[in-house]
Order: C-alpha cells, then structure tokens, then sequence
C-alpha cells in the first residue's frame, strides 16, 4: 500500500473513532463508569437515520440531525429510568456499567428486531474516486473528515468558549463545589448524554456509510472506541481524539507492514513478504488495548 | 447443556461473587478448554481424561496470565481487558487455521464411553456424567470457599487494602482465585466440545459471557447454588423460546433476537431492583473464640 494512502485511510478512520470516542470519554468523565453501550447508541442513531432517508425521503443530512436528536432524547430517557435511579442511591460504578451492559444487549436485539440482521447500505451514489498524491480518497470520505474535523471545533469552543462547557468542565472536576455555585449537575448531566448520543450518532453514521449498517457494528465498533478512550486518556476529549488518530494509524500500518524485511535480515534468510492477515485487523485494537492497559492506564494525555 | 452452563457460571460467579473480579472475558476460558481438549483428542490422539485434564490445565494457565494484571488495573479496565483478551482469543481461534480449522472448527471430536451406549441413550449418559461434574464442582468450591482461603478471598471483595493491611497477599489469592476459576470453565468447554463433537470460534462469540453474566446475576452473586439456579434459569428460558418458536408464527431470527432483548432486560431489571438475585449470599460473623481466664 501506498503511504499516502495509509495516511488517508487513517485520518478517515481517526475521525470517524474519535467521534464515538469523545462521547464515551465524556460520560466516563462525569458519571466515573464504562458505557457499554455507547456504540449502540450511535448506531440505533444511524439506523434511524437510514430510516429517515430510505423511507421518509429526508435529504441524508438532515435525516442525520435529525437521527442524532432522537437519539439523544433517547440517551437522555435511559438515563432518566435507569442511571438516575442508581445515581441517588449511590450505587457503585461496577453496577452501572453492569446495567450498561443489559442496555447493550437488549439494545442490539432490539435493533435486530426492528430493522432485521439484514446487511443494509445508504443509497449513495459510488462515484470514482479521485487521487491526491498517489491516494484514493472518494468525495464521501473527504466529507467524513471534514465533518469529523469541524465537529471537533465545535466541541472545543463549546468546552472552551460557553457557560455551558466552564459548567460542565466544573461538574467533571468537582461536583460537590460545582453545585455548591448553583450549577444544576442533574441538568448538566441531561445535556452530556445528549451531546454525547448526538456526536455517537455522527460517528455512527460515518461508520456505516463508509462501509455498510448491520445491528451488531455497534458491538464491532465498541472495543476499538474504547481503545482509543484510553489510549487517549479517559475522561479527556482532547485525549480521546489523539487516541483515535493513534490507533487508526497503527491498524493501517500494522496491516501495511511487511515482516519478511525484518525477519529477512539484509538478505541472510530468503522468505517472501509476510504480512499479518486482515483477518487479525480487529484484534490490533484489541492487542493494543491489552498493552495500554498494563503499560499506562492512564493514557497518553493525563487529565490536568 | 444446564448442566455444563451451571459449571460456567459457578466458575464465574467465583470470580465476580467471591473475589470481585469483574472478568467480561469468561467464554475464553470456555473456549480454550472446548479448543485444547478436542484438538488433544483429535489431533495428538491421547486417551480422553488426559484430553479433559489438558483443557483445565491450559485453561488454568491463561486464568493465571489473566489475573497478572489485576495488580495494577482498576476492575472496570481489567473488565474491558478481558474482554478484548477473549475476543483476541477467538480472532485466533479464526485465523490459525493450521491449528484449530478456521472457521469451520474442529470436527469429528470424540465422545467419551461411546461404544457402551446406543445413540439414542448417549445424551442420558453424558447428563449423568456432567451432572457428577457439576456436583464435584459444586463441593468441590463450597468447600473452598469456606475454607479460609475462600474467607481471604471475599476479604477482598469486600476490602482489598484492609486486607493488604492485615499482610494477606492479595495478589497471590486473586491469582489461585483466578487459576480455579479457569480449571473449572475449562472443564465445561471441555465437556461442551465432547458433548457436541463440533466446535467453532462461532461458539465462543462475546455474547456467551453476557449469558453467564446474565445467569449469576439472576441467581444470586456470591453463592454457588445461586449460580446454578440461574443458569437453569436462563438456559430453561433459552430453550423453551425455542420450542414456542415452532408454535408462534415468528422467523427464528427475529425469536433469537427477542430472546437476547429479554434477557438483556432481565440483568437491567435485576441489577435495578434486586441486586442480590434470587438467592442471597449468606452473611457470615466469624467470632473470635475466647479461651477461658482470659
């Protein structure tokens, strides 16, 4: 493979993962628990949006904005049945992520059940790709990584720049001090599941329309999005969208690397090109989550 | 099939219930047992006890790979580590064809005591034989667990630096617990894969474990009688939506679909209301025995 092309096929996969990755991050930050179904959500979302576009006929934009607002009200009613009743008892995180998980399952199958296992794909139109450096990038793709990129502009300057993102930030860093200066955290916490649904929802989509739409994506997507979480850092944004750049790159280059030079030793042994499988591409998130994991739990960017 | 799912969920529940370790990752045990017993069956052709005692071995080795970890990590990433260890389990269980087959697994496995009974019988036999299992295991960890390493181990649940602080190794007892647990799924993969004759990495998706989660947490967390209660359960439910499925007019994809929704509901609901489960784990005071004129 080309390396420009391993360039571009990581940006587009980075992008795609840090969306999903900034949501997980974010509800990890404020409510301290792993959310199992955070890749579910975000593919209920791009079924919906699917819906919209297939069988309403909304332009596949604005069926994705819509999506993502469903999908967020739908983030925050589950929070309201079920987190917020944990939430005042105080359980401990270990349930929540349990029931996290039950979310997962009966949220695929309920994906399933809906829309059936079927294989599904957007109606858009391949067109042919056109090269830059020697890479191919297809008009879709490039509209992934700018939406990707724009997306994360925003998310900085609603962190950085508004009430909103100073109040958030406070709720993360100390929620007994942050109420205590008349920041609702219960509200607070409503509008984080809806960004955090919302920018999964993004990803999702993404995801799906690069490749195809299937009810279990979520659970395919979900440990690579992890990954990138703490590879980044868990409960950092930033974090999560240098974790996911990372770690599209390494499966692009892992996949591209050819073993037969290094075992080859300048010509000692004669063995052709070996390269590791594609069939072992979703165990390099894996592997590389198992190292991060013992090596440096808490990421490359340390929350400050 | 209760029977080597009871013995999956014990072995879990030894894990979660008694020493606190969150383990997303249990079908590798299964599998490693189902994998290492067949191929040692089929491929280096030693006589079947061995194949059985080999699947707890290896299984016991990789609980014991899997617990060096549990030193530095929080429970929540171990969890999500070992859930990606038992996917990368099984991605190689795929991709090594060589060894276990690829896709299209492992065939042909050898049952146990075969030539004694006709085909009809066979299943009523092996029932027997995993029954025994099931009670040896079930002794087997009571007796464990009341022993005073089992009292070590829920110290640890419950309190790990006070335990440290009482000089206990923690370490070391996550480790055997870790090491136990592992014996005992790889027994039931072992028995699974006999049982069967056939297996493949389609056997071991991640979804089993949540089916294992789902049978503790409905039985009761912390007591072995409580895990096999819920794998009854859950694996009654599993099969009776079978049959129902050949009376109800409904595709078997969307039976199976409904069936997961159901029992994801049930770890919501129970989690929510009733986080014990069905049966309680009993409480116990150890008092301190005076001696007299003291």
């Amino acid at each position: 493979m080309e390396f420009s092309q391993i360039i571009v096929n990581s940006l587009i996969r980075g992008s795609e993962l840090s969306l999903l990755a900034i949501g997980l991050t974010m509800v990890f930050d404020i409510l301290k628990f792993s959310n199992f179904a955070h890749a579910d959500y975000a593919v209920l979302g791009a079924f919906l949006a699917y819906t919209f576009n297939q069988v309403f006929g909304i332009n596949l934009l604005i069926a994705i904005v819509l999506a993502a607002l469903f999908t967020g009200l739908f983030g925050i009613a589950i929070d309201r049945i079920l987190f917020k009743r944990l939430r005042v008892i105080g359980a401990n995180p270990v349930s929540l992520m349990i029931i996290s998980m039950g979310i997962e399952i009966a949220l695929r199958n309920m994906l399933r059940l809906i829309w059936t296992s079927e294989i599904k794909t957007y109606a858009i139109a391949i067109r042919k790709p056109f090269e830059i450096l020697g890479a191919r990038i297809t008009p879709l793709q490039i509209k992934i990584v700018l939406v990707g990129f724009l997306s994360m502009v925003a998310f900085h300057i609603l962190l950085h720049k508004t009430k909103f993102g100073k109040s958030l930030r406070a709720i993360s860093d100390n929620r007994v001090l942050a109420s205590a200066c008349a920041i609702d955290s219960e509200k607070m916490i409503t509008w984080m599941w809806f960004l955090a649904c919302a920018y999964g929802v993004i990803g999702g989509t993404m995801i799906a329309m690069e490749h195809v739409l299937y009810p279990r994506l979520g659970f395919d997507i979900l440990i690579p999005v992890f990954c990138a979480t703490i590879l980044g850092g868990i409960g950092n944004p930033y974090g999560a969208m240098v974790g996911a750049l990372i770690l599209a790159f390494a499966e692009n280059i892992v996949l591209a690397l050819d073993l037969s030079r290094l075992i080859n030793l300048g010509g000692f042994f004669n063995v052709h090109s070996i390269q590791i499988s594609t069939g072992y591409k979703p165990a390099i998130s894996f592997v590389m989550l198992i190292i991060i994991l013992l090596w440096k739990p808490t990421g490359i960017l340390r929350k400050k | 099939m209760v029977g080597i799912y009871g013995l999956l969920a014990m072995s879990l529940n030894f894990q979660v219930g008694f020493a606190g370790l969150i383990n997303f990752g249990q079908v590798a045990f299964f599998c490693i047992g189902a994998y290492t017993s067949s191929l040692l069956a089929t491929k280096v052709g030693i006589p079947l006890p061995f194949c059985f005692a080999g699947g707890m071995v290896i299984s016991g080795l990789f609980g014991y790979l899997m617990s060096i970890p549990t030193r530095s990590l929080k429970s929540d990433y171990w969890a999500i580590a070992t859930l990606a260890t038992a996917e990368v389990i099984r991605l190689i269980a795929l991709n090594e064809g060589w060894l276990t087959g690829g896709p299209f697994g492992v065939m042909t496995i050898p049952q146990p005591f075969q030539f004694l009974f006709s085909r009809d019988s066979y299943p009523l036999f092996y029932l027997v034989l995993v029954l025994i299992c099931v009670l040896l295991i079930y002794f087997a960890l009571s007796l464990l667990s009341d022993s005073p390493f089992g009292r070590d181990v829920k110290a640890i649940r419950d309190d790990e630096e006070l335990c440290l602080s009482l000089g206990k190794n923690t370490r070391q007892i996550k480790l055997q617990a870790m090491v136990v647990a592992g014996m005992v799924g790889g027994l039931a993969g072992a028995l699974f894969a006999h049982y069967i004759t056939f297996i493949s990495p389609e056997n071991f998706r991640p979804i089993e474990t949540f089916l294992m989660w789902a049978m503790i947490i409905v039985g009761g967390r912390g007591n072995h009688a409580g895990a096999i209660l819920g794998a009854v359960i859950i694996q009654l439910f599993n099969v009776s939506t079978r049959f129902i499925g050949e009376y109800v007019s409904l595709s078997p994809d969307v039976m199976a679909s409904l069936r997961m929704l159901i029992i994801g509901l049930l770890i919501i609901l129970f989690i929510s209301y009733r986080p014990e489960g069905l049966i309680k784990e009993k409480k116990k005071v150890y008092y301190l025995k005076r001696r007299d004129g003291e």
